[in-house]
């Protein structure tokens, strides 16, 4: 097959133009083609035999009396030309045809002037495409350079919160208390980073199940066999980091038990997930 | 007013040129149900259907004088006398663009229900073929083929960026086509 007839088929102005889709330009262009190479009218003409199938398929019968009707028309119109009454009933809107002659310089300004402005109609419609295109492809870039950016926003967070964390655990005053589960939940741990200097108390959260949305765990000091409220902490994306608590001066154990929301004045010991001893 | 017999093509379109009755009685039965499928498609209203395919006969009848054998089959020339009839009558119906469009948008919305395939035309296999092109593939085709649509109004409808249309549109044929082998 001829490059410039493969051209035609596989550019999709065959479809174009059976579906109706094809512009005026595109209409010329495909019929030259056709009448330049049998292989493009074959095709054109087979995709068109299946179009044609494919309206087919939609058939409905038209009401019985619209055929008398039509043939009322027509019988009629057939007398009248007989008997020479009918006004000559040229129908010329499907066709027009009509001729104006003018002088001949001004029909060569009007055709460069029409040539002019259909060259700047398809360079307007090929730029039009050109820009939409580079317009999609902006906005793409635009909105993946924004989710990388956040993305990259997020990490840099969550790095600097955990050099932070290894900051206070490198110090070496810090002491650490590991609180292993109590028998209710003998798979809870969670260890308590006390700076023996500074006296402040950060808490990780090993393992804990998820609070219910009302609930929130609460640290423990037991002074002189009492609890003093160290506060309360949240799971959500920091259970994985040093959170600060109250400072405290001296301990004999920390626990945490689950609370409602804010906390508790005094620990519901039932609910105490984890315990461990300070010396 | 059934014709027993078939005629040709070229019978056919000798005989519209000599004003046989009997010709263009059998040309009515045999395309009739298709053209009027046509209008149908295009203006959703039966009236003015019915109104479509009696300006299409006549048409036909007074104009067949006019009609090139060299440039295509006869069926081919009455479905463009209907598709054109019918667009104009719609066209002149919704006098804005923006009405237009509305329109078309809201027969978008038609297609997001069932398939609206007439139980009577269906032995012929039309709904095994709309059920198997997606959605985007049956309104891109109707755009077109029915409404007239432009490749700008199509990717205004559809959001699609223009370039693609034509794309889109060769894809819908191609999977219409194969789907209609099957048939």
């Amino acid at each position: 097959m001829r490059v410039d007839a493969s051209r035609f088929i596989s550019s999709g102005l065959i479809e174009a133009y059976v579906s109706g889709l094809a512009t005026s330009n595109e209409v010329q262009e495909l019929e030259r083609g056709m009448t330049q190479y049998p292989e493009v009218a074959a095709a054109v003409n087979d995709c068109q035999l299946d179009m044609e199938q494919y309206v087919t398929l939609q058939s409905k019968t038209p009401p019985a009396d619209l055929k008398h009707r039509i043939f009322h028309i027509i019988v009629n119109e057939e007398a009248a030309r007989e008997s020479g009454t009918l006004t000559t009933e040229t129908d010329t809107e499907e066709f027009p045809e009509t001729k104006v002659y003018v002088s001949s310089s001004w029909r060569w300004i009007a055709a460069a002037a029409i040539l002019l402005l259909l060259g700047s109609l398809l360079l307007n419609y090929v730029f039009f495409g050109q820009i939409n295109d580079y317009k999609g492809r902006y906005e793409a870039l635009l909105s993946t350079q924004n989710t990388l950016a956040s993305e990259s926003n997020l990490y840099k967070t969550r790095v600097e919160q955990m050099e932070h964390s290894m900051d206070l655990v490198k110090d070496p005053s810090m002491k650490t208390v590991k609180m292993p589960g109590t028998k209710p939940f003998p798979s809870a741990l969670a260890t308590v980073y006390w700076n023996q200097q500074s006296k402040e108390v950060f808490v990780m959260v090993n393992n804990l199940p998820e609070p219910a949305a009302d609930k929130q765990y609460q640290l423990w000091a037991i002074v002189d066999g009492k609890p003093v409220d160290m506060g309360v902490f949240e799971m959500g994306d920091h259970h994985e980091l040093l959170q600060k608590m109250r400072s405290i001066d001296n301990a004999e154990m920390f626990a945490i038990t689950l609370e409602k929301k804010g906390g508790s004045a005094v620990p519901t010991l039932d609910q105490m997930y984890v315990a461990g001893k300070a010396s | 007013m059934e014709s027993a017999f078939t005629y040709t093509e070229s019978e056919l379109v000798q005989g519209l040129k000599a004003k046989d009755q009997k010709v263009f009685g059998y040309l009515y039965d045999r395309y009739s149900p298709a053209l009027y499928g046509v209008a149908l498609k295009v203006l959703n209203d039966e009236s003015n259907a019915n109104d479509v395919l009696q300006e299409v006969f006549l048409k036909i009848w007074r104009n067949i004088d006019r009609y090139d054998e060299s440039k295509g089959r006869l069926f081919t020339w009455m479905l463009n006398i209907t598709r054109n009839s019918a667009i104009d009558t719609l066209r002149s119906k919704a006098h804005k663009m923006d009405q237009k469009i509305q329109d078309i948008g809201d027969d978008v919305h038609l297609y997001t229900g069932n398939l609206t395939v007439h139980p009577s035309v269906d032995h012929l296999g039309l709904s095994k073929v709309l059920e198997k092109l997606t959605k985007e593939q049956r309104i891109i085709i109707d755009l077109a083929y029915y409404k007239g649509c432009t490749q700008e109004e199509i990717s205004k409808v559809l959001e699609i960026p223009l370039g693609t249309v034509k794309t889109r549109m060769r894809n819908a044929i191609i999977q219409l086509r194969n789907l209609l082998k099957l048939v």
